[in-house]
């Protein structure tokens, strides 16, 4: 007995590991073995110009030139992470947010034209970003619809939305009075000082940040929504009988049995926006003065522009680090698993 | 539970296929050296076959600025073929720096493909290019500021396909109605900028970078590195002046940004009359042509700064690899490409300007208006530095920016450009 089902389990498992060849194989060739290179690149000198093979060894020097050697490529790094971790810290509370309550309204039952809503909302998602770049890039000029629509209501002149370096929170520090205390000043992490660090997205990062928020909040609608037609009417049913109040019935009932849903669409949004590149190719290829320049494009820009493949590589894994990491803390805070 | 176990027994050969994919990966990376027995193969080849008798196949790979000139150089190409037995091919290619990476990273190479003056030094440096010396004819010929931009270590790489370089444009009825003639110093440009600026309109719009305000660090007698390119010098004296006298241009609104007036780029405001005067180069031609056929405009030579007049030569070469499949073919179609009635046949119908100085006169014949440009290649200077010099451009460039905008100090960027450059340059 126990002979013959070792033998099915043996039969089971071969003909299992055929039927997955295929996908496993290109698996293998076109993701594993590409992430295996850039790690060993990673530790080359390789300036893209010859065969790797040509590179020489150089252990942890283009990591060291990152992290720790002052200059410009440290410098650099620090300014992608402060620009991409204001991107970050914006964009992903947004989105998930106005998703979140996108999908509560379209999830109502008696709403009309819900679909014409659904397909509205989601049309953005399936839009070639850099085509949905290029709009921006319009609606941003200073005679654009952006500053028109602002102009009807605020006092503003036109803003120059896209080659404007300032740090949004510089601004406001500015407008309180606050310009460049010198304990800001004069200390530095990773050869930015801390008044750097702290200058908050500037003004062009924000006007990307609402683009991304703008492209990516259909698809995450549509996780939501399909999160919350998997709760049972039941339970709905159930809590009204007891009495809840509609918003005791979104805190209490809503929420929690949307936790899964939320970490995942967090997790999908933390992985995203640490990977920012084409929006930043399109519309300011790191400009002005570095203010949108992000890892992912720094490993663009040191690979194919400054001929610097190993370090481009190093950045890749450290941004790679950096995404786990930000996936196990935000892992931590949700907690999916509990109920 | 039972299945356990075996997951792992299975896990083992996994991880050994993985280690053996990779493993197939990095030979194949180093495939180059393979690729160089071949080269000398190759050249073998066409030495028995005498010469071109033989007859192969030749990739021309480079990029293209308009279909008219792809439809040029393609017909040029096609006379090449005509008179050879080797057959070649033009192969423009988006994203161009990027494919030729990948392409010298691969180990097999294009027989031959443009190379800009600025990425020279990176190419030469890692070894992908085959020198020139020796291979072509009526080498002299090459205005010496090109061949100096192509020139690295003591050796001339590649032959100058064709070159533009900046000047200044103006708006003709404007520049009139201001009573004002095209300014030919920095006083009479300073003076022009302001006379010209309107509340709607700037006097002068100008590219927040290097490649335009590095003129006028040439035109004061300054540049960011020495000669040798042995010592940082952007922040010393004449590049502080020249930066500064911009500074105020821009302080004042008489000189504004391409963004500052709602352009793509300064051509576009220029054409748009946004703005009276510009500085660009050759390709505004072609543009103006193409997006703003009613401009009444014209050219002048860059204003002369206190050290005498300079510009910007911008020019590509055709470069052979060194790893070359078949050298000498690739060379006999450089030098058919360089020669002289095929390069003004290439350049006649074009804004851009032949490298050879014996045909000048032929192109200014069929290009009157252009004369400002030409003119500029006797005082023109390459865009260029050395290896691994883009990271210290990039701190100057946003240096340069913030200047215009206002937000940074002339000498604090001047200072952070030299503290970037010096450890690339070794000291």
């Amino acid at each position: 007995m126990n002979a013959l089902r070792t033998k099915l389990t043996n039969t089971e498992s071969v003909s299992g590991w055929t039927f997955m060849a295929p996908a496993l194989a290109g698996l293998l060739v076109f993701t594993l073995a590409p992430i295996l290179m850039a790690l060993w690149v990673s530790f080359r000198d390789w300036n893209g110009l010859v065969p790797p093979g040509q590179s020489s060894f150089i252990g942890f020097d283009n990591y060291r030139a990152l992290l720790f050697e002052p200059g410009v490529n440290r410098t650099d790094f620090a300014i992608s992470l402060r620009n991409n971790a204001y991107y970050v810290l914006g964009v992903v509370p947004l989105q998930t947010a106005i998703a979140f309550a996108l999908a509560v309204i379209v999830n109502q039952r008696f709403l009309r034209g819900k679909s014409f809503f659904r397909t509205a909302y989601y049309f953005p998602s399936i839009t070639s970003s850099i085509a949905v770049s290029l709009i921006f890039l319009f609606l941003f000029q200073r005679n654009g619809a952006v500053n028109a629509f602002l102009g009807a209501f605020l006092p503003l002149d036109n803003i120059n939305w896209l080659e404007n370096a300032n740090g949004v929170i510089h601004n406001v520090l500015a407008g309180v009075g606050v310009e460049r205390p010198a304990v800001l000043a004069d200390n530095s992490i990773m050869g930015l000082s801390l008044w750097q660090w702290i200058s908050g997205p500037s003004v062009t990062l924000l006007a990307i940040m609402l683009l991304a928020t703008w492209t990516t909040t259909g698809t995450l609608m549509l996780i939501f929504l399909a999160g919350l037609q998997n709760i049972p009417v039941e339970v709905e049913e159930a809590s009204r009988v007891d009495g809840a109040s509609p918003l005791q019935h979104f805190f209490r009932v809503t929420l929690p049995m949307m936790k899964p849903t939320l970490f995942f669409v967090l997790t999908i949004g933390i992985i995203g926006t640490w990977q920012v590149f084409d929006q930043i190719f399109a519309i300011s290829a790191g400009g002005p003065q570095k203010t949108t320049l992000t890892p992912a494009y720094l490993v663009y820009r040191e690979g194919f522009r400054n001929f610097g493949m190993g370090r481009a590589a190093a950045v890749s894994f450290i941004l790679f680090v950096i995404i786990v990491v930000f996936t196990l803390v935000q892992r931590r805070i949700v907690s999916p698993d509990e109920q | 539970m039972d299945t356990r176990p075996r997951m792992l027994a299975l896990a083992a050969p996994l991880t050994a296929l993985a280690l053996l994919v990779a493993a197939c990966g990095g030979s194949g990376f180093q495939e180059a050296d393979g690729g160089e027995e071949a080269a000398e193969d190759g050249a073998t080849d066409v030495a028995e076959g005498d010469g071109a008798d033989a007859g192969v196949d030749l990739q021309l790979m480079g990029f293209s600025s308009s279909p008219a000139e792809d439809e040029q150089l393609s017909a040029i190409i096609e006379t090449y073929n005509e008179q050879s037995s080797n057959t070649a091919t033009f192969n423009p290619v988006p994203e161009y720096d990027t494919t030729l990476q990948a392409a010298l990273a691969g180990g097999e190479p294009p027989d031959v493909f443009y190379v800009d003056s600025n990425r020279l030094p990176d190419l030469v440096e890692a070894g992908t290019l085959m020198p020139a010396e020796g291979q072509l004819d009526d080498e002299t010929d090459f205005y010496p500021s090109l061949v100096e931009a192509f020139t690295y270590d003591d050796q001339f790489w590649c032959p100058p396909k064709d070159f533009s370089t900046l000047a200044l444009q103006y708006n003709v009825p404007l520049l009139e109605e201001a009573g004002i003639s095209p300014p030919t110093d920095w006083d009479e440009l300073a003076v022009a900028a302001e006379a010209l600026t309107t509340d709607d309109r700037a006097g002068l719009v100008l590219g927040t970078e290097y490649p335009r305000w590095g003129a006028f660090m040439f035109q004061n007698g300054g540049a960011v590195t020495d000669e040798g390119f042995t010592e940082m010098t952007a922040s010393s004296e004449p590049n502080t002046a020249a930066f500064a006298y911009l500074e105020d241009l821009y302080a004042n609104g008489y000189a504004a940004t391409a963004a500052d007036l709602d352009a793509g780029w300064p051509g576009e405001a220029f054409g748009q009359e946004k703005a009276a005067m510009t500085i660009e180069g050759n390709w505004m031609v072609g543009a103006m042509r193409n997006d703003f056929p009613d401009l009444d405009w014209a050219t002048a030579e860059l204003p002369v700064g206190p050290e005498g007049p300079a510009t910007f030569a911008f020019t590509v070469c055709y470069a052979v690899p060194s790893n070359a499949a078949n050298p000498e073919a690739s060379w006999d179609l450089v030098n058919y490409l360089v020669s002289p009635e095929q390069q003004l046949e290439y350049t006649k119908n074009f804004p851009v300007m032949p490298s050879r100085e014996s045909i000048a006169d032929d192109w200014l014949e069929a290009n009157p208006d252009l004369e400002p440009y030409l003119n500029g290649a006797t005082y023109a200077r390459p865009f260029q530095f050395g290896p691994g010099f883009q990271a210290a451009l990039d701190v100057l460039n946003d240096g340069i920016q913030g200047i215009a905008a206002g937000n940074r100090e002339v000498d604090e960027v001047l200072e952070d450009t030299d503290e970037a450059g010096q450890p690339i340059l070794g000291g």
